[in-house]
C-alpha cells in the first residue's frame, strides 16, 4: 500500500525525462529507513579526481573483492547499504550480488556500485534512481571539489520568462471603427508572404542587405516593430526636444540628417522606417540608403564601400540601437538581462563558462552576456587519435570529433559545432590559468554552456580563419549540415553539469523541478545568410523562411526556391526562433 | 538502526588472514599482476587514458546508438543494464580500434617492466 503511494510520488519529471518509479525493494528501504536513507552515504563517496566521477571512498591500495568469491577483477562490485558487504554482479555468470540479497534478511536488496556510485538493486538485478541518493553523490562531489566556486557576475535575475497565455485578438466594433478612419488597408496583390521585397545594392552593401533581410523576418522584431512599438515620429520628437530648434521639421529622423549630429542618430528609427516600407505592400526594391548613411556614423571605421563582414555589420547594428536606448534611459542596465533594448530582448543570451583547476579541483565560474554564437568549423577532419589532452590550440580543436565521425562520416553538424563549443577543454601546459586556491598557475579543464537562451539564436561559422602562423587567412569553404529544427537543450548549463557529475537528478544550474524548460529549448531555422566566394571578394545571399516556403534574397531580387537548395548551402549565419505556437517559420501565421 | 549506518561508512577490509591462506594458495599470474595494478593506481590511469580515447574515436557514441534502438525497439520499461551490457559487449568488443589496443599494450607493459 505504502510503496505504491510512493510509487506515484515519484513518477517526477527532471529536466524534461521521466524517471521510472522505484522498485519495491527501494520503495520498502525507504519506507524503513526514514526520510534521508541515505544521508550517511555522502561521507562515504568521493571524487576519483578533481572533475572525476564519484565513487566509494576507499584507500588507494586497497583492493575491494567480492565478499562470496574473493574476485577483485569482476568490473561490477556492489556495495549493500545495509551491511557494506561486497558482492560482485557479472551476467551471465554467478550474480553473488543477487545470492547476497536472497540469502539475507530482507533490506539487503539495494547496493552501491564501488566504482560508479550508482545504485542497483540486486533483487530486480537492475539499475535503479532515487532523487536523495544522487543528491548526495552531488554533495559529496561538490564537497571534494572545495565547493568554492565563485561567481564573478552571477546575473541575479533569473526568473523565467513569465508565460503568458496566448489570446487571439479581434478588432470590435469600436477598434474597427477606428481602424478604418485611421488607416488604409494595404494591397498585397501577389500570393508573396508580406514584407517580401528585395534591398538595392548600394555599391558593395550585400553584407547588408543579407543581415537586414534575416532581421526584417525575425518574428519578435518584425512584431515589435510593426505594432509601433518604436515610433520614429514619437521618438524624433522626445529626443528632439533639447536639441532641435523650434521650427519642427517633421521627420527629421527619416528624412535629411543634415542638420542633426550624432545626437541625432537613431538606429531603431531607420529600422522602423525600413519596416513600413518593406511592408508597405510595394514590391519595388527598396534602397536602404538612409539606414546605410546612420550606420556608417554609428561605426565609422566601416564606412565605405568596400565589401564588409556579415556578421561585424550584425553586431555592430545592434549595438548601435542598444547604444542609443542606453544613452537614452540613462539606467543601469545589465546587458545579459536582455530587458534594455529591443535588440537585446530578442537575440541576447547569457553564456556559463566555467574553469576547473585540475589540481585541485577550484572551479570558477562567469557569466558573460551574448547576442550570437560563434562556432568554429574544425579545419580538418578525423585528428590524431594522440593528445587530446596536450594539444589544445584552439584553432585545431577539430581532433576527433566524436559525434560525427561516428555516424555520418565526414559532414560537419551545426549539432556537432555545438557539441565541441560545450565540451570540456583542456588547457595544458601552454595555456595555464592562475588558480584562485593555489595561487599559481595550474593546467585546468575549461567548459562553456549556454546559460539562458535567446529568444533568436544567431549561430555565427567561423569561416574566416587567420593562421598567425602562416600569416595569412583563408576562407573555410567545407559544407555544414544545418538541421530546420534544433533542440538546444543539451547545450544548457543544466544539462552540461548535470552531465559532468554523471547524469543524477539532482537541480543544476537554472533549471528547476517544474519548469517547463523543454518548450523554450525547441528552435526553429527561419533565416540563413549564406556566403559564396573568396575571403576578400564574394557574395551574401540569404534564404528566408516564411509560411514554410523558402525564398531567396539576394539583394534586389526574391525568388522562392526549393528547401533542398537551402540544405546545400553554405551557411555563414543561422538564425533560429524559439519554438513557440505563434512564432511557427513553418506555418502561415497570418491568419485572415 | 543508527548501528547499522555506522557500518555504511566504509567497506569492511577483508580479514588479514584470509587473503593470506587466500594468496599463498593459488594466486595466477593474471590476479598478481591485477593487484598490483590497482594498488599503485595505475589501472585508474589506464581506464582514464581508455575512457577519454573511447570516446574521441566515437566508439562511446556508437555504443549509445547502439543501447537507444534496443531500448526503443524493446520498449523502455523492458530494458535492464544487464539487457544492455549483454547486447553490445560483443559488437563493442570487436569495434575497439586497433590503436587504441596497441597504445594500452603498450602502457601495460611499461608499466610492467617498471613494476617487476
Amino acid at each position: 500500500m505504502s510503496s505504491k503511494i510512493n510509487r506515484h510520488h515519484y513518477h517526477h519529471r527532471f529536466n524534461a525525462q521521466i524517471f521510472p518509479p522505484p522498485c519495491p525493494h527501494l520503495a520498502e528501504f525507504r519506507a524503513r529507513n526514514g526520510s534521508k536513507p541515505f544521508r550517511a552515504l555522502q561521507d562515504c563517496l568521493r571524487a576519483k579526481s578533481p572533475g572525476g566521477r564519484a565513487a566509494i571512498r576507499r584507500d588507494p591500495s586497497e583492493v575491494p573483492r567480492c565478499g562470496a568469491c574473493g574476485e577483485s577483477a569482476r568490473p561490477r562490485l556492489y556495495a549493500c547499504v545495509a551491511c557494506a558487504a561486497i558482492s560482485c554482479h557479472a551476467p551471465p555468470g554467478p550474480s553473488h550480488a543477487a545470492v547476497h540479497a536472497t540469502s539475507m534478511p530482507p533490506g539487503h536488496e539495494i547496493a552501491v556500485d564501488v566504482d560508479r556510485a550508482e545504485l542497483f538493486c540486486c533483487a530486480c538485478r537492475d539499475q535503479i534512481y532515487d532523487r536523495d541518493f544522487d543528491a548526495a553523490v552531488v554533495l559529496s562531489q561538490i564537497t571534494t571539489l572545495n565547493s568554492a566556486t565563485i561567481q564573478s557576475t552571477k546575473p541575479e535575475n533569473l526568473r523565467k520568462r513569465r508565460r503568458v497565455d496566448y489570446r487571439p485578438w479581434s478588432p470590435d466594433l469600436r477598434d474597427r471603427v477606428l481602424m478604418e478612419s485611421g488607416s488604409s488597408p494595404l494591397d498585397y496583390g501577389s500570393d508573396m508572404p508580406r514584407g517580401l521585397r528585395g534591398l538595392n545594392n548600394l555599391g558593395n552593401t550585400c553584407f547588408m542587405n543579407s543581415v537586414l533581410q534575416a532581421l526584417l523576418h525575425t518574428p519578435p522584431l518584425r512584431n515589435y516593430f510593426l505594432s509601433d512599438r518604436h515610433n520614429r515620429y514619437y521618438c524624433k520628437q522626445k529626443n528632439g526636444v533639447t536639441n532641435t530648434n523650434a521650427d519642427g521639421k517633421r521627420n527629421a529622423c527619416t528624412g535629411d540628417g543634415n542638420g542633426e549630429k550624432n545626437a541625432r542618430l537613431c538606429l531603431a528609427c531607420d529600422m522602423d522606417a525600413m519596416f513600413s516600407a518593406v511592408f508597405s505592400g510595394d514590391r519595388r526594391p527598396y534602397s536602404p540608403a538612409k539606414f546605410l548613411y546612420s550606420w556608417w556614423q554609428h561605426a565609422s571605421n566601416l564606412a565605405s564601400y568596400e565589401q564588409q563582414d556579415a556578421h561585424e555589420f550584425f553586431i555592430s547594428m545592434l549595438d548601435g540601437i542598444h547604444e542609443k536606448v542606453e544613452k537614452d534611459l540613462r539606467k543601469p542596465h545589465n546587458q545579459g538581462h536582455g530587458d534594455c533594448c529591443i535588440a537585446h530582448r530578442v537575440f541576447s543570451g547569457i553564456l556559463r563558462s566555467d574553469v576547473m583547476c585540475m589540481a585541485c579541483g577550484f572551479t570558477s565560474t562567469t557569466y558573460d552576456p551574448c547576442v550570437d554564437i560563434s562556432l568554429d568549423l574544425e579545419s580538418h577532419h578525423g585528428g590524431s587519435a594522440k593528445s587530446a589532452s596536450t594539444k589544445t590550440h584552439h584553432s585545431c580543436n577539430g581532433e576527433a570529433d566524436s559525434i560525427n565521425s561516428g555516424q555520418n562520416c565526414g559532414i560537419s553538424t551545426l549539432m556537432g559545432c555545438l557539441d565541441r563549443f560545450t565540451r570540456p577543454e583542456r588547457l595544458g601546459a601552454d595555456q595555464k590559468f592562475f588558480c584562485q586556491q593555489c595561487q599559481v598557475r595550474q593546467e585546468s579543464l575549461k567548459q562553456m554552456s549556454i546559460r539562458k537562451l535567446p529568444l533568436v539564436s544567431c549561430f555565427h561559422i567561423k569561416r574566416f580563419e587567420h593562421s598567425s602562423i602562416r600569416k595569412m587567412s583563408r576562407k573555410i569553404d567545407r559544407y555544414l549540415q544545418f538541421p530546420f529544427s534544433l533542440d538546444m537543450t543539451p547545450y544548457l548549463s543544466s544539462s552540461i553539469l548535470r552531465s559532468r557529475f554523471g547524469n543524477r537528478i539532482f537541480p543544476f544550474d537554472g533549471d528547476e523541478p517544474d519548469a517547463s524548460n523543454e518548450m523554450s529549448s525547441e528552435f526553429e531555422l527561419f533565416a540563413v545568410v549564406t556566403h559564396t566566394g573568396k575571403l576578400d571578394a564574394g557574395h551574401y545571399v540569404t534564404y528566408l523562411r516564411l509560411s514554410n516556403q523558402w525564398y531567396k534574397c539576394d539583394d534586389a531580387w526574391v525568388t522562392q526556391v526549393n528547401e533542398n537548395i537551402v540544405r546545400a548551402a553554405q551557411g555563414y549565419m543561422i538564425f533560429y526562433v524559439q519554438k513557440m505556437f505563434y512564432y511557427k517559420p513553418s506555418e502561415n501565421q497570418v491568419a485572415s | 538502526m543508527t548501528h547499522k549506518r555506522a557500518s555504511v561508512k566504509r567497506p569492511p577490509t577483508p580479514v588479514a588472514d584470509q587473503v593470506h591462506a587466500h594468496s599463498s594458495q593459488q594466486l595466477t599470474l593474471q590476479e598478481i599482476i591485477n593487484i598490483k595494478l590497482i594498488e599503485s593506481g595505475e589501472k585508474e590511469r589506464l581506464k582514464e587514458l581508455l575512457r577519454e580515447r573511447l570516446i574521441e574515436c566515437g566508439w562511446r557514441d556508437e555504443m549509445k546508438a547502439l543501447c537507444r534502438a534496443f531500448t526503443r525497439r524493446k520498449g523502455r520499461n523492458n530494458v535492464t543494464v544487464d539487457d544492455l551490457v549483454h547486447v553490445i559487449t560483443p559488437k563493442g568488443r570487436a569495434s575497439v580500434p586497433d590503436s587504441v589496443k596497441a597504445e594500452l599494450l603498450q602502457s601495460i607493459r611499461s608499466f610492467l617492466a617498471s613494476a617487476i
